[in-house]
């Protein structure tokens, strides 16, 4: 196990290598963004020298060698915008994006398990025929739609939840303050609905459908026969035998579905003014603040990297089959 | 088992339409930052004696609160509330003292004597004076400091600032390379701070805990969410309505107007033309649409780099640069893709200090058609008459991608064959529109004035001036503009100025469009009327 997760490790530095040199020169190749940063009348050398300044003027191979030196020390640089550490402006904005997306890998997981579990036992029947046009419905809809539609609906005709913004959980406990986590919970999950479903009604469609379709090909096996035939209760089979064995290609993809939700969350926390790092990135991205997307994709390929390492460990678990080696 | 397994539906069915139902009802008072709450207190402020809250949303957030390194309008909203200036630029483009009492300009125009108002102080109780106006200009131009931002970045630069002098307690002197006429306007805009106060604080500290001189001070900022000001109780300088504001973050339109119909928020800035029709009719607010001071038009980029084209040779002649004038319905487009009815611009100049006897360009595509054949480009067989590229960046300004688009299929009637290129603003357009390096034809919008027309035809101050896209060089028109250095009287100026129009007018260098029209959703409870100038000054609201 330990050498396993060694090797996995390294791995995962090369992984994160390969990373930073495609977002490097994809971001460098877009052009230079001094421009974007001195006054519109400035003149050559005020141009040359804000260049100068920002950093742009080494060449490509340099510039990516002082930011491959820096990363390894956690310094990734300054924000060109707001001039401080684009690392700290990334995690400052975590603790938010987490909430969103937990939230939503809890209401795509969770939902999509029984319902999966239902249709697959109700195979053939009008609710299965619904929940299949559910599933093909949350996979068609863009998610800028559902979000506007869901504010549109739900927040401003009936007025049940917040249009708009949020109320932390996850920064007052990690600054020690519980009480203030605690009083902060029912406002904070009113607030979450709305975004939470629009970033997880894609991967509830899509987990429903696996897990519906798992659970068929499990039914089927002569295991699940051979324990309906010794009489044993419905729930029983379904729930001990079949189930369990259904849910190892759910888990593999997990790890994946919260890559998939952290890349939504760029989408979801614009519409819905969520200050987590997909705002971020976007406002960088528009503003060309190359160390902040930087650091915002390293980020983010290290904690999609690190959840599947945990994934996999998790999975031999599931089914004591499969050896890590 | 079928039973039970359908009561087991059925719980968790219960219990999730319990939870969503609790989520739902459960209104408990929601924390500083929370829009709802800020809507509700809103509506029950009055009645309780709770500070009344004005809520503006704007698409983005401050980058920080270091007064010397604002950036854009939207963060110079926030800031002019914060700090006073020496002078301020009012809505109708006057400029009147705010902390300056007066101010004497030297007889060479290049120094520029200001005399402070007694008595005043910054929000930590520090006393305002000449010092720490001249503290103000120096940090501001301190290139340890490395400050981009408007006051360093272009203030100092315009006024080819030279230091500043401290006559007395209440007298500072800002010394210029150059007489410039725009220099009242251009201080203006320098946000003034203590000395003791800032020198006391890193730089870091300081871009966190802004210590102003204005009618509000700093209570909190939470990044990308909201910063929240409180009113400065007995500010002598101007009498404001409402207790607190509150400048909240909402990147997309649609949850902007959201949040004005819900009545969470009071005011919205920059609503598109879509989104009208739904708060108008919503009866919770409304919107007010002002033509603003950014001068849109099609430019004519002369630059030799064009010659081998065909187009690119056309419009170096000025009658086929008037014709084209003749070829685009501008108050249509205006109308139907930006929803309000705009006037045509005649020049690069703001109202009121435009040349009032110079009339916009009609649309006529007839007279379009003699004019291209008078100057010697009739229709070719092929039913055009040359091919010239026209340039646009994406995003950039109002519906900017249907107006280019418009522009082109107007100039197509005229017979003159568009390739309409649009690029992304910021990787592609702005780097060669700086290298003077779109067109022939281009689309761009330059931010203008209402207090100067040397500001606003700044932007032509030389043949290769930076922001002369167009490298359009008119030897009257700068031997004019060489005129202006001399005078220091307005009435001469204006004159000056008039003449330099109409030089401008008979030669144009850019197809003359209109000034970008800026909407904003103003909620029914709150008096408040958009400046032209983009600039947000909530002091001048109040509750109806």
């Amino acid at each position: 196990m330990t050498t396993y997760l060694v090797r996995r490790l390294l791995q995962t530095i090369v992984v994160i290598f390969g990373v930073t040199i495609l977002s490097f020169f994809a971001l460098h190749l877009a052009g230079d963004p001094t421009y974007l940063y001195v006054s519109e009348r400035a003149t050559d050398e005020e141009v040359a020298e804000t260049r100068a300044k920002l950093g742009f003027d080494k060449p490509l191979h340099e510039q990516y060698f002082s930011y491959v030196v820096g990363l390894a020390t956690l310094d990734l640089g300054n924000s060109l915008r707001s001039r401080t550490p684009a690392f700290e402006l990334v995690m400052e904005r975590m603790p938010a994006t987490l909430e969103l997306t937990i939230f939503a890998i809890l209401f795509a997981t969770l939902l999509a398990i029984p319902i999966g579990i239902l249709s697959a036992t109700r195979r053939g029947t009008p609710l299965d025929g619904g929940i299949m046009l559910f599933a093909m419905f949350g996979q068609s809809m863009p998610s800028f739609w559902l979000g506007i539609m869901l504010i549109l609906v739900v927040g401003l005709w009936l007025r049940w939840l917040p249009i708009s913004g949020q109320v932390p959980i996850i920064q007052p406990l990690l600054d020690g303050d519980f009480q203030t986590a605690i009083t902060n919970f029912p406002d904070a999950i009113r607030h979450l609905i709305l975004p939470g479903i629009t970033l997880g009604v894609f991967s509830l469609a899509r987990n429903a459908r696996l897990v519906r379709s798992s659970m068929l090909e499990v039914l089927n096996q002569d295991y699940v026969t051979t324990a309906k035939a010794k009489g044993l209760a419905r729930h029983t089979v379904i729930m001990r035998h079949a189930f369990r064995n259904s849910l190892i290609p759910f888990v593999t993809i997990i790890g994946l579905e919260f890559g998939f939700l952290l890349s939504g969350v760029v989408v979801t926390e614009t519409v819905f003014s969520w200050p987590g790092v997909g705002r971020l990135v976007f406002n960088a991205i528009n503003q060309r603040d190359i160390p902040v997307v930087q650091a915002a994709v390293v980020m983010f390929s290290l904690l999609f990297v690190l959840l599947n390492l945990i994934v996999d460990v998790v999975y031999t678990r599931l089914d004591p089959r499969i050896r890590l080696s | 088992m079928s039973k039970l397994s359908r009561r087991g539906w059925v719980s968790l069915a219960l219990l999730l339409v319990l939870l969503v139902s609790t989520a739902c009802t459960a209104m408990p008072a929601a924390p500083a930052g929370d829009s709802g709450a800020a809507g509700e207190a809103a509506a029950t402020e009055a009645a309780s004696g709770e500070p009344q809250r004005l809520v503006v949303a704007q698409s983005v957030d401050v980058q920080g609160l270091e007064p010397s390194n604002v950036n854009s309008r939207a963060e110079s909203n926030i800031f002019t509330h914060m700090y006073a200036t020496l002078y301020e630029i009012t809505e109708s483009g006057a400029i009147e003292p705010y902390l300056a009492e007066s101010y004497t300009l030297s007889e060479d125009g290049k120094e520029m004597t200001f005399k402070l108002r007694e008595g005043l102080v910054c929000h930590d109780g520090e006393a305002l004076t000449a010092e720490d106006v001249a503290y103000t200009f120096e940090r501001a131009a301190d290139d340890a400091n490395a400050f981009t931002g408007n006051t360093a970045g272009f203030v100092l630069d315009a006024l080819d600032y030279q230091g500043v002098r401290v006559d007395s307690d209440l007298e500072v002197t800002i010394l210029m390379g150059r007489y410039s006429s725009p220099a009242l306007g251009l201080i203006s805009e320098a946000f003034i701070h203590c000395k003791d106060s800032y020198e006391a604080m890193s730089l870091e500290d300081a871009a966190a805990n802004p210590i102003g001189s204005g009618p509000y001070r700093f209570v909190e900022w939470v990044k990308d969410d909201y910063v929240l000001l409180e009113k400065v109780p007995d500010y002598g300088l101007k009498d404001v309505a409402y207790d607190e504001i509150q400048w909240k973050v909402i990147p997309e339109a649609s949850t902007r107007t959201a949040e004005l119909i819900a009545g969470n928020v009071d005011v919205i800035t920059n609503v598109p033309p879509d989104q009208h029709a739904a708060i108008d009719g919503s009866g919770e607010a409304s919107v007010n649409g002002v033509a603003g001071t950014r001068r849109m038009y099609v430019g004519f980029n002369q630059r030799d780099i064009y010659d081998d084209t065909e187009g690119g040779r056309a419009i170096k002649d000025p009658a086929v640069r008037v014709a084209l004038q003749y070829a685009v319905d501008v108050p249509t487009i205006c109308q139907t893709l930006l929803s309000f009815d705009c006037e045509r611009a005649s020049s690069m100049v703001n109202k009121p200090n435009d040349n009032a006897n110079l009339e916009p360009y009609p649309y006529d595509p007839v007279k379009a058609g003699e004019l291209l054949d008078a100057a010697g480009y009739p229709l070719k067989d092929d039913g055009t008459r040359f091919d010239i590229t026209f340039m646009a960046g994406r995003g950039r300004y109002l519906n900017d991608v249907a107006v280019v688009q418009a522009i082109a299929q107007y100039l197509t009637d005229a017979g003159v064959n568009v390739d309409l290129q649009i690029m992304d603003w910021g990787s592609e357009f702005v780097p060669a529109l700086r290298l003077h390096e779109v067109g022939p034809l281009y689309f761009v919008g330059t931010g203008g004035s209402t207090w100067s027309a040397v500001y606003d035809m700044s932007d032509l101050s030389a043949p290769d001036a930076a922001t002369n896209y167009t490298e359009w060089n008119n030897q009257e028109w700068f031997d004019l503009w060489a005129q202006l250095g001399e005078v220091r009287d307005a009435a001469a100026e204006k004159e000056i100025t008039d003449k330099m129009l109409e030089v401008m007018y008979n030669d144009p260098p850019w197809l003359f469009l209109y000034f970008q029209p800026d909407f904003y959703g103003v909620a029914s409870d709150v008096d408040w009327q958009p400046r032209r100038d983009e600039i947000i000054d909530l002091t001048t609201a109040s509750p109806k």
